[in-house]
């Protein structure tokens, strides 16, 4: 039974409580915020460039320079983000100031990264003597063709290094960014796709529930990687990031359409429903304010679900070869190269390998806890 | 002149010719501030009538084939969306048959009352001291603190209580009460028809009670109207009809009620052929 002072918590913060009660699921949580912590650092775990360096009495910090805009971005807005969820109700009493404050540091940090110059320096600090110097856990840029190839897992190369010699660590430090980012951002969008046409199909049925009913259905005849395949190649903008998102976000919303679809089916059945008609709400209002709330619980389970999938399409697009540009790592780029020499180097295979498998379990075991934990039927602790 | 008059209204479910009439040319009138109860039994009709009162049947499958709801001089079978809308509620206000799932059970009651409030009298500026007035005339103690309850946190007798608390909250003229009573236990229902009788002598605002129980109506209603197979068989004030009731659906209607101190092995059940 539920402690006498839980009487008065809310839903969300209800089932907050019944999910960290969920070992697997709370450490599957954990995990994926760890990942994304090194997925926002990799430029600072993994690089050729010293992060501090102090040579001739002069202190410098030699990677900034070499950051990209898309490693700027997520070094600044994943902190902003971190930073505006803990001021939330600060900024939540005047919603409209504290919107404006957000967009106006976004706007500053997009206009100061047109004009940042990028400043591409092959060399290393490595070998470069210096008084005193900080290097990054893992030495070596990801694209940097510093070593032997084929070498197997050492102190200098944690996970070895491919066949031109690159080191697998710092591409794999640097691919968590492709593949979580990929499985976010793609999900996202299968998502908002998905909750949108389900919710019309279900709360307005008819014709407009026969059409999109016959497009998920069409869509789903169809193996998603051959959808995402063939869309890929229809296209001349190949292998860039937010293309492969969108693809992959375009070709997956149907399950969360069913999903969503079918509650709306049942919720505008219910009394509430009526109430709300009755009180004066219009269509939209009834759809957003009060059976959306209602059918959340469902909608965030298969959601978790979708970007452990999501992840899994694009390694497995990245395997054949329809993924990520080639320089650009990701992990099923990685392990697409393996399969050439899985004979005699398998770290090739097996670092990656490892890093999806443990993102996919812990996206999935957070998404049976969050199943669980909205089911009110479980009696959790 | 009437605050509601329904004419000659007809509803139909389906495709033409197909099915049969649920409303059949019905017509009443209600004054302002008057109490009118609807009597029939299951699938007579009455519900489907409360409901077209605001066009809140999904059309389809429902059809208006006839007739005119005039609410204040207004048309409502005309109406544009809009003004339809901004009469739902502030106009016309519901309480339904089940407190429980008429609640939307994810937000607290205080906020799907400051919903209604904010949606019908945006000029109010203190709301929540609204919400605690709205929740004081209702008979719930300690209103400040049970605004931040959800609806499962709450018994029936205290759900249908917020339930007339957010329908009064808009001020309406004409109050759709369908059955709102059937799903509470008796003393409860004693306690809601009470606090119902006790808002209605406070504000001008009449009632249409839809109801099976001729309990209530004996108690609450200045007139009574009986619904049979979609169409009204008979219309009067409460204590003629109850007296002596004319047709004879309404009749068996009323020997089904089982009487105190009269000792009876069987219960009347209505006798449809001896009827049509």
């Amino acid at each position: 039974m539920n402690p006498p002072e839980a009487i008065h918590e809310s839903y969300t913060r209800r089932i907050w409580r019944r999910f960290h009660a969920d070992t697997m699921a709370r450490n599957g949580f954990r995990t994926i915020i760890v990942l994304f912590i090194i997925a926002a650092l990799a430029p600072f775990l993994a690089n050729s460039h010293a992060i501090v360096r102090v040579a001739h009495g002069r202190v410098t910090f030699p990677v900034f320079p070499s950051l990209e805009p898309i490693e700027w971005r997520f070094l600044l807005y994943v902190p902003l983000a971190g930073l505006a969820w803990l001021l939330r109700r600060r900024l939540l009493t005047r919603p409209w100031r504290g919107a404006g404050l957000l967009l106006a540091v976004i706007v500053l940090i997009e206009i100061w990264l047109a004009y940042h110059h990028v400043v591409n320096d092959p060399s290393n600090d490595r070998d470069r003597p210096a008084t005193f110097k900080w290097m990054p856990l893992v030495a070596y840029s990801p694209l940097e063709t510093a070593s032997e190839p084929f070498l197997p897992p050492s102190w200098t190369h944690p996970c070895g290094t491919d066949s031109t010699g690159r080191d697998i660590a710092a591409r794999m430090l640097h691919g968590a960014r492709t593949s979580l980012s990929i499985g976010f951002v793609a999900q996202s969008i299968a998502l908002s796709v998905g909750v949108t046409l389900g919710s019309l199909a279900g709360y307005y049925r008819r014709w407009l529930d026969i059409v999109i009913c016959r497009l998920i259905e069409i869509m789903d005849c169809f193996p998603p990687l051959l959808l995402v395949l063939v869309a890929i190649s229809l296209t001349e903008s190949q292998n860039h990031m937010f293309y492969i998102m969108v693809v992959i976000g375009l070709t997956t919303w149907t399950g969360v359409a069913r999903l969503v679809r079918g509650e709306f089916l049942r919720l505008s059945n219910l009394p509430f429903t009526l109430a709300a008609q009755a009180g004066g709400a219009g269509d939209l209002r009834v759809i957003v304010r009060h059976i959306l709330p209602n059918a959340l619980g469902p909608i965030l389970v298969v959601g978790t679900f979708g970007v452990a999938s999501a992840i899994l399409l694009e390694s497995s697009l990245s395997f054949l070869g329809f993924g990520m540009q080639a320089p650009t790592p990701s992990w099923g780029d990685i392990l697409n190269e393996s399969r050439l020499y899985i004979d005699f180097a398998w770290w090739l295979a097996f670092f990656p390998g490892f890093a999806i498998l443990i993102t996919i379990m812990s996206y999935n075991f957070v998404g049976e806890g969050l199943r669980d934990a909205v089911d009110p039927r479980l009696r959790i602790k | 002149m009437a605050l509601l008059r329904v004419d000659n209204l007809g509803i139909r479910f389906g495709a033409a010719g197909e099915a049969a009439p649920a409303v059949d040319g019905v017509s009443f009138e209600i004054a302002a501030g008057e109490t009118v109860a609807l009597v029939g039994e299951s699938g007579s009709g009455k519900s489907v009538t409360a409901l077209a009162l605001t066009r809140l049947l999904a059309s389809p499958p429902a059809r208006y084939v006839s007739g005119r709801i005039e609410f204040e001089g207004r048309e409502m079978l005309q109406l544009p969306e809009r003004e339809l809308r901004a009469l739902r509620g502030s106009g016309i206000a519901y309480i339904f048959q089940e407190p429980s799932s008429s609640l939307n059970p994810v937000f607290t009651i205080g906020y799907q009352i400051r919903e209604a409030i904010n949606l019908h009298r945006p000029e109010i500026k203190e709301v929540t001291g609204e919400i605690v007035r709205a929740l004081n005339t209702v008979g719930i103690r300690d209103p400040e603190k049970r605004l931040n309850d959800y609806p499962h946190q709450l018994s029936g007798g205290m759900q249908q209580r917020v339930m007339i608390a957010m329908a009064l909250a808009c001020r309406p003229r004409l109050l759709v009460a369908d059955e709102p009573t059937t799903a509470l236990d008796v003393t409860i229902q004693k306690q809601i028809m009470d606090l119902l009788k006790e808002l209605k002598q406070q504000s001008n605002m009449a009632i249409l009670l839809i109801t099976h129980n001729f309990g209530l109506v004996a108690d609450f209603a200045d007139r009574v109207l009986v619904m049979f197979h979609g169409r009204i068989v008979e219309s009067g004030a409460t204590v003629e009809v109850l007296r002596n009731p004319r047709h004879p659906y309404t009749r068996a209607l009323i020997e089904c009620v089982p009487k105190l101190g009269q000792k009876q092995h069987r219960l009347k059940v209505i006798d449809y052929a001896g009827i049509e």
